[in-house]
């Protein structure tokens, strides 16, 4: 019952995390404390979610995902979804599953530049 | 088809098919297998069209359980008993499913499985009529394909510019044809990175509740991808249709017009189209 | 190969929610499935997974491949010895509209699945038994 790693990455402002592929319920639990602490330490602006390897997308994961979005936001950041893909996407919006105020790119990338736009001026991207 | 219910003027004998000219015709048969069994379903009589659709010889199957005709699956399940209960019970048992050749391939067959009394109601025993239906169906799955071709070839979503799709619906929508196509563009957005989708309804000439859920379904889908739809080509009788039900389309881009979407889709994409003597 | 159409595992962790979400993915790729069924099969086994858990400690999935005519299908079922459901109306219109309360998970995996029977007593347990066709 290991908790896979999750890494994050801090790109100035930004903090990166990609999600494995099928992560259980702990691992998505461990990346919601890992998040808050480095939005702690590093006082981050925002947060990217890299889900491009996600495969399954249950209520509990969007759930969680919800309220880190929200945790986020009360610690002043913006969170980017990126990469969601197709099949994910067809069911989460089967299921009703809304992400909260995330916001969402199709890849990294645009959602670094997203956040550039997004965040207020003095975003040190 | 052998109905032998009104027999009161022949033999027992003649039921199972010593009349000359009866046993002629079954005997030329050669498209369906007509066969007889006994009550416990052993074959009492077999025909040419038989021996062409399940493979044995008279010789080899006289005698034998008609079960054998039947799939392992369809053995397990208990289907030849079941049927014959039926027959029995109704007078008659049809139905379609697999069975098995001699050599034991498969084949899509009709079945009809009709009861055949005495004059006081004891069970004579079974008529049992075969037809090989496997062209048939291959002819529907072909069908069947090529109807998902079409739908496809209807439904195309274009990439038209650098992180550009567009996806002109056509004709009317029904749930099965709306789910595929929100499939098929998501799909197509992940495929070609395009930020913008421009769906296009000008040719869609009525919509249903249940379409129009797939169609708001669709849009959220391509914005958790992280893309954005405009929709465009919304026709007064479509646009009075979805008010009527109550759809909420207050935050979904619409334009009347595809040339006008893809104005908006450039500009959200900070793009310009500039004529090429420009400033000359 | 066959072993993987049908099949049957104990929940008893956490950790085999995953697990079996596994179990299904493999169960419906290899049946055939499209990448999106297969996605919508997985989502709903783990929302159903999860109810064992949550509510009920320990149970059962089973998975079988099913046939009928020239229709081929995965039937799921999942079975435990929890506290079962009051009021199994009221479960499948939980968290439907609203998009908040995921709740049960019942209506949302039925959403995703093709067909679903609920049998549900309280104080003794509930089976959810629920299928999906392969699309012709």
């Amino acid at each position: 019952m290991a908790i896979e790693n999750i890494s994050v990455l801090k790109l100035r402002d930004i903090l990166l995390i990609t999600v494995p592929p099928d992560p259980d319920d702990r691992t998505i639990s461990a990346l919601q404390d890992q998040v808050l602490e480095a939005m702690e330490r590093y006082e981050s602006r925002g947060l990217v979610l890299d889900i491009s390897t996600v495969q399954t997308l249950d209520s509990f994961f969007a759930r969680t995902i919800a309220e880190t979005v929200q945790m986020v936001a009360l610690m002043g950041g913006r969170t980017v979804l990126a990469g969601m893909r197709a099949s994910v996407a067809v069911t989460a919006t089967q299921l009703g599953l809304t992400m909260g105020k995330a916001l969402t790119a199709l890849d990294v990338d645009r959602a670094l530049d997203l956040l550039k736009t997004a965040l207020p001026r003095g975003s040190n991207l | 088809m052998p109905e032998q219910t009104n027999s009161s003027s022949k033999s027992p004998e003649t039921i199972l098919g010593t009349d000359d000219s009866f046993r002629l015709f079954v005997d030329s048969v050669r498209e369906y297998a007509i066969v007889m069994l006994d009550p416990a379903g052993h074959v009492v009589s077999w025909n040419p069209g038989a021996e062409r659709i399940k493979g044995y010889s008279q010789e080899e199957i006289m005698g034998r359980h008609f079960s054998c005709f039947y799939t392992p699956e369809g053995i397990q399940r208990g289907l030849p008993e079941h049927e014959l209960e039926v027959a029995a019970k109704e007078g008659r048992f049809e139905d379609e499913g697999w069975r098995v050749t001699k050599d034991g391939k498969r084949f899509w067959a009709s079945v009809v499985i009709t009861s055949l009394r005495e004059k006081d109601g004891r069970l004579r025993g079974f008529g049992k009529v075969t037809r090989d239906l496997t062209e048939r169906k291959q002819t529907e799955e072909r069908i069947r394909q090529q109807a998902t071709e079409i739908m496809e070839l209807s439904t195309p979503v274009m990439q038209v510019w650098q992180g550009v799709v567009v996806a002109p619906l056509i004709g009317s929508l029904d749930s099965q044809r709306t789910q595929q196509f929100m499939e098929r563009l998501l799909n197509r957005i992940v495929e070609t990175n395009s930020p913008m989708a421009l769906v296009d309804i000008m040719g869609v000439p009525t919509i249903d509740t249940q379409t129009a859920q797939h169609l708001i379904e669709t849009i959220s889908a391509v914005r958790l991808l992280g893309a954005q739809v405009v929709l465009t080509g919304v026709r007064p009788a479509i646009a009075q249709t979805l008010v009527h039900l109550g759809i909420d389309l207050s935050n979904i881009t619409t334009r009347s017009s595809l040339a006008a979407g893809l104005r908006v889709a450039l500009d959200m994409l900070n793009l310009q189209v500039v004529a090429k003597n420009a400033g000359q | 190969m066959s072993d993987t159409h049908q099949g049957e595992f104990r929940i008893g962790s956490e950790s085999d929610i995953v697990a079996a979400r596994r179990l299904i993915r493999n169960a419906a790729t290899s049946l055939g499935f499209g990448i999106t069924d297969v996605t919508r099969i997985v989502t709903a086994a783990s929302e159903l997974t999860r109810n064992i858990y949550q509510y009920a400690g320990s149970g059962l999935m089973r998975w079988h491949c099913l046939t009928e005519g020239v229709e081929v299908g995965l039937e799921l079922t999942f079975e435990d010895s929890g506290p079962g459901i009051p009021d199994i109306v009221k479960a499948m219109e939980s968290g439907f509209s609203t998009g908040k309360g995921f709740g049960l998970g019942l209506p949302g995996a039925k959403r995703l699945m093709d067909e679903m029977t609920i049998q549900s007593e309280v104080g003794k347990g509930t089976k959810v038994q629920t299928r999906k066709w392969l699309r012709r």
